[in-house]
């Protein structure tokens, strides 16, 4: 079938970007499904790019354990059961060494029953839903990792910057699956605790494009805020469908998506004023940041997003912590990942008993003038946000 | 929390529901007439869609094309395509059991997208041509959807001319309802599928590019226009072209309305359970399709 062929192609890919055997072991094989077509496939992508150019630069400073490194990447096509199959497959078969999340959390909530099956340390740079780590202690994971903020938390600079201006109503709408389900539970939740009044939350199936009818039901609501916990091919749709139903909060924002580059390409002016969640910025003053931009950028030849950030960082947390371990065994590089604490380009890394990320901060960034411009939280903001959002008509 | 309906959200939601039906029918048609006259079920017609929606993005991002102005680009362009697919593959499965041409146009439909993957990558592309609506009262009527259903209209109008009053139509009309007889009379069957496949993928292209206004492009974007095409010509019968239009503008406004009332998760539901009371109550579709 087309599928194992595309799949033999980028495996083939990945053994010829890193040939070459370091010392007498070969390299260190790091196994890992990204979403690398089908709809999670923009960030998919940038994830991909954050893992080859972690490995990339390790490899140039000696590799791992004095060995060097190569991942074995295949594509899940942006749906779990593909994803659980490429684990089976890349721990039976493949015989890596060690694995690396996959790309959104409801895939690596499907796939992180086979890592731990195995006893595998995964190290998930793109799972920010809470119920994937916090567990009941029957059903409790050993060997995941958390690098970004929760979904709960992804919204909360919006929530907070409406109620600072006094706003009062917030309808928020979210794609039906685990995170962006859980972002918009969390946004309610924020809302609520800060004397907003949610005055309309509903789900919507993914794939969904045509939102006319959840739309008319926000628009009947008028609330001052919408919300949206959305991915990318959503976000567009609904933009693009509130301008044409004439829908006009007095702020909009969004989880994924609406912090892409490739959103304002594709929606221009239009993009204006739209809030949109990030767990990490190219301006932000961490350490090394700088530096990533640069190489990424010379790499790939485009920027990097938060998830290229994330899949880097992630990559990097892992190494270090083997490195402190001397070794791949999985319960001694988890009791190194539950005590370090680490400052990476993409910001603060340190989990609590459970895995759970405990000290990365999300910002919120706003589109202005075609350039994103960070305006939550106050001590990390490069500029002010513009507010209130014009009537689409009157632009 | 929930909202409560207002007559004005109806009727915005019954406009929408007829806009997006129009173009149903259309893209169904095109599944009908593929039917009706081969008795293949063409898995692929999303897929062909999708061609057609990257031949308009094509032209508007390389030549400036106008995208209206490209549909009939987009409809040619198909057109070849389909006749070719049809000259080269699909012929052999004309007279095999009919899961036979499941399989082999579940194939080319695979082939098709993981192609324009490779081809085109997974990158989501948008005509971001015309956006906005029209206010009428208290209703928007979004442009592009305006537009998409005038041209879907249109289109499906001179479609339908086509296999009333030309002779083309005749012979088309004539091989659905029995091959043999069409052939005793004279008419080049082959010839007749060939066109017929390459029309009904010109029917797909011109969804397609009107979708790449409307919403966006991406390679995958077809199989559900194949899924929704297949039910349209259930509803309305299979094989009987009428009843794609019909099945086309009821989809439409099931969905729509069954968004407002209950949620958009639960409006595929309706529309599949609907699907499954027509079949029960009415096997042969809302306006009866032809007996094989």
């Amino acid at each position: 079938m087309t599928l194992k062929a595309l799949g033999a192609l980028i495996a083939a890919t990945g053994v010829l970007v890193a040939s070459l055997p370091a010392g007498a072991q070969g390299p260190i094989r790091i196994g890992a499904s990204l979403s690398l077509t089908g709809t999670y496939a923009k960030l998919g992508n940038y994830m991909h790019e954050g893992y080859k150019l972690c490995a990339k630069e390790l490899n140039a400073r000696g590799g791992l354990l004095g060995r060097k490194v190569e991942f074995v990447v295949y594509d899940d096509q942006s749906m779990p059961a593909t994803g659980v199959r490429l684990y089976e497959k890349l721990i039976t078969e493949d015989k890596v060494e060690a694995v690396m999340g996959p790309y959104s959390s409801p895939i690596t909530e499907a796939v992180v029953n086979v890592t731990e099956k195995y006893k595998k340390v995964a190290v998930s740079p793109l799972a920010a839903t809470t119920s994937i780590f916090k567990r009941p202690p029957d059903k409790k994971r050993y060997y995941i990792f958390m690098i970004i903020s929760p979904a709960e938390v992804y919204l909360e600079g919006l929530i907070d910057m409406a109620a600072k201006r006094g706003l009062k109503t917030v309808a928020i709408l979210n794609e039906d699956t685990l995170f962006a389900k859980a972002a918009a539970n969390g946004a309610a939740e924020i809302a609520r605790k800060k004397g907003l009044q949610v005055v309309f939350q509903e789900g919507y199936p993914k794939g969904n494009q045509d939102f006319s009818a959840i739309l008319t039901k926000i628009r009947a609501a008028n609330p001052d805020v919408v919300a949206g916990s959305t991915y990318f091919d959503d976000a567009v749709a609904i933009t693009r469908q509130m301008k044409e139903l004439n829908l006009n909060p007095k702020m909009y924002g969004l989880t994924v998506g609406g912090d892409l580059p490739e959103f304002y390409t594709l929606l221009k002016q239009n993009a204006e004023y739209i809030y949109g969640a990030t767990q990490w910025e190219k301006a932000l003053p961490y350490p090394g940041n700088k530096e990533f931009n640069e190489a990424y950028t010379k790499e790939f030849g485009r920027e990097p997003v938060y998830h290229s950030a994330a899949g880097y960082a992630g990559c990097q947390v892992y190494v270090e912590a083997v490195k402190r371990a001397g070794t791949l065994d999985a319960d001694k590089v988890r009791d190194v990942l539950l005590k370090l604490e680490m400052k990476t380009a993409f910001g603060d890394y340190r989990v609590d008993q459970d895995g759970f990320q405990i000290a990365h901060k999300m910002v919120m960034t706003q589109w202005q003038d075609g350039k994103k411009v960070i305006v939550w939280p106050d001590e990390l903001a490069t500029g002010k946000p513009r507010y209130p959002m014009p009537a689409w008509n009157q632009r | 929390m929930n909202v409560v309906v207002t007559p004005t959200m109806v009727g915005q939601v019954v406009i929408s529901g007829i806009l997006a039906g129009a173009l149903y029918a259309m893209v169904a048609l095109g599944l009908a007439l593929i039917f009706g006259v081969m008795r293949v079920i063409n898995i692929a017609h999303g897929p062909l869609l999708m061609l057609g929606a990257y031949t308009t993005y094509f032209l508007y991002a390389g030549l400036g094309l106008n995208p209206y102005l490209s549909v009939p680009v987009s409809m040619a362009v198909l057109f070849v395509i389909g006749a070719v697919l049809q000259r080269t593959l699909v012929f052999r499965v004309v007279d095999a059991p009919e899961l036979s041409s499941l399989l082999l146009t579940f194939g080319i439909s695979i082939a098709l997208v993981n192609l324009a993957q490779l081809a085109f990558t997974s990158d989501l592309r948008a005509v971001e041509y015309l956006t906005g609506s029209w206010g009428l009262g208290p209703f928007a009527f979004s442009k592009t959807r305006v537009l998409a259903f005038v041209f879907a209209a249109g289109v499906t109008t001179l479609a339908f001319l086509l296999l009333q009053r030309t002779r083309l139509g005749r012979a088309i009309r004539a091989t659905s309802q029995s091959r043999e007889v069409a052939m005793v009379c004279g008419v080049n069957v082959g010839r007749i599928h060939t066109i017929t496949f390459g029309l009904a993928s010109a029917l797909a292209a011109a969804g397609g590019a009107l979708i790449a206004v409307v919403v966006a492009v991406q390679p995958e974007m077809g199989q559900v226009w194949t899924f929704k095409s297949f039910l349209v010509i259930v509803l309305g019968g299979a094989g009987n072209y009428p009843g794609a239009l019909l099945g086309g503008v009821l989809l439409g406004l099931v969905e729509q309305i069954a968004s407002l009332f209950l949620t958009s998760q639960l409006s595929e539901v309706v529309a599949y359970v609907l699907l499954v009371v027509v079949l029960l109550v009415r096997p042969t579709g809302l306006l009866g399709g032809r007996q094989t």
